[in-house]
């Protein structure tokens, strides 16, 4: 931890608004990125960096140092997004995670190389758009964590309080989910 | 050597979530294997179709932010600390919505083993040798800092507990839950009544005030329904009983390093 962060978690720890909006203003955007790609919408992106601004506000106090505060309010901000998918009555598309456990991999090679896939580039990130909305919240939020904010596995199990071998699966399960944006092209 | 599956390239990957052996073989493997390295082509392909830039709000994103972020702030008027509501009463109202048959069977079994407990404490302290008053009376530091030690640990397995049946939506961590729900109900006792032994009456207060908690989520059936999910994530959220948890975990870990 910084000591411009030291300085201003003492003095929001006292009340002090102020010192508190110095801390976090340069977190908002990074912040409302991760749960832009969690909550895949923005309007409950934004709602879940509001409240994960005022749950750290609240729960200062709780914050014991041992970890980077950057690392603190991520965490509370993938839960801020979890629980606003679910306050909204997020309801996922759920996918047969046991189809084709393993050996996916060998399918997308046979993919590669064709130019024909490179062509149809906006086509596959519009599928793979659709993907990211069949995860489920865990899967998502996991494989987020894992490949956009590069948290180790130890960091995101903790964060989602899964045991590591469950983590593993998430992501495992997220990125052959991910495999589904090209099969209507093969 | 061991083949190596799609799951252990994603790892690979990242490099992360595999020993180094492993990975060293991984990577001496993808040196000769033409095939291996084409997988982990389509791999690096198809995660490259998800890195878009970063996600930027719409405009006026700080202004609408701060706008409500300060007017919460000011109503809530909340210090960072801030006391929070008697949770024991809430705790009890939500009791009051649990199936009393199901209360009945976990109050009983609790006191049968708050009675055992203290049946077996008291028998061993009346068959016990006579010890050494200034010992009798001041519980050894090594002991107290071990107990501390135990139930920072207790107390971060109880808020992965939570945590997890907040965020399990589809129920499929339910049944790993509960095994971990029924072994946190039998240490949580244990640590109650150790720390009420070690006089730490604030301590086993709120050990004791978790039970209730511990003991529904361990007797949650697999086909709960998702209302009933709700409403522990209702309570959760309106207790504040995870930042209560991670609190006390905390201040026993920072009290625990004092004493070193």
């Amino acid at each position: 931890m910084n000591a411009d962060d030291e300085h201003w978690i003492a003095r929001a720890r006292d009340g002090d608004a102020v010192a508190f909006r110095r801390l976090v203003e340069p977190h908002a955007r990074p912040l409302y990125g991760l749960c832009a790609r969690i909550t895949r919408d923005a309007a409950l992106a934004e709602d879940a960096v509001q409240e994960a601004l005022f749950n750290a506000w609240r729960h200062l106090s709780s914050f014991d140092g041992r970890a980077v505060f950057k690392t603190w309010l991520h965490r509370i901000a993938v839960n801020a997004a979890l629980e606003q998918l679910r306050r909204r009555g997020h309801r996922e598309v759920t996918v047969d995670a046991t189809e084709g456990e393993d050996g996916f991999l060998e399918a997308v090679a046979e993919d590669l190389p064709s130019p024909d896939r490179f062509a149809q580039g906006s086509e596959i990130q519009r599928r793979t758009e659709s993907q990211l909305d069949r995860m489920s919240s865990i899967e998502r939020t996991a494989f987020v964590m894992r490949h956009h904010e590069g948290h180790s596995l130890e960091e995101i199990s903790a964060t989602l309080s899964l045991n590591t071998n469950a983590c593993k699966q998430a992501i495992f399960r997220a990125v052959r989910k991910l495999r589904g944006a090209l099969e209507p092209l093969r | 050597m061991q083949a190596i599956n799609d799951n252990e390239l994603i790892l690979f990957h990242y490099r992360d979530g595999l020993d180094v052996s492993r990975l060293a073989e991984i990577e001496a493997t993808m040196s000769t294997s033409a095939a291996l390295r084409e997988r982990y082509q389509g791999l690096c392909a198809l995660l490259s179709d998800v890195d878009t830039a970063p996600l930027e709000p719409t405009a006026n994103f700080e202004q609408r932010l701060w706008a409500r972020l300060d007017q919460r702030m000011t109503e809530d008027m909340a210090p960072p600390v801030r006391r929070h509501p008697s949770w024991l009463d809430q705790i009890r109202a939500f009791l009051g919505s649990v199936s009393p048959l199901r209360l009945a069977w976990a109050g009983g079994l609790a006191a049968v083993l708050l009675i055992a407990l203290g049946a077996g404490f008291l028998a061993g302290r009346n068959s016990a040798p006579t010890r050494i008053a200034g010992a009798q009376s001041n519980p050894s530091t090594t002991a107290s800092r071990m107990l501390d030690s135990y139930v920072a640990g207790h107390l971060r397995a109880t808020e992965g507990l939570l945590l997890t049946a907040v965020n399990d939506d589809g129920g499929d961590l339910l049944k790993g839950n509960q095994e971990l729900a029924e072994n946190l109900v039998e240490s949580n006792r244990l640590y109650a009544v150790a720390a009420a032994r070690s006089g730490n009456s604030r301590l086993a207060d709120f050990l004791r005030q978790l039970e209730p908690v511990l003991i529904e989520m361990a007797n949650q059936s697999a086909s709960v329904s998702v209302e009933n999910r709700e409403g522990l994530r209702d309570f959760l959220r309106d207790t504040d009983l995870l930042f209560q948890v991670r609190a006390t975990e905390s201040r026993i870990s920072a009290e625990s390093k004092r004493s070193l």
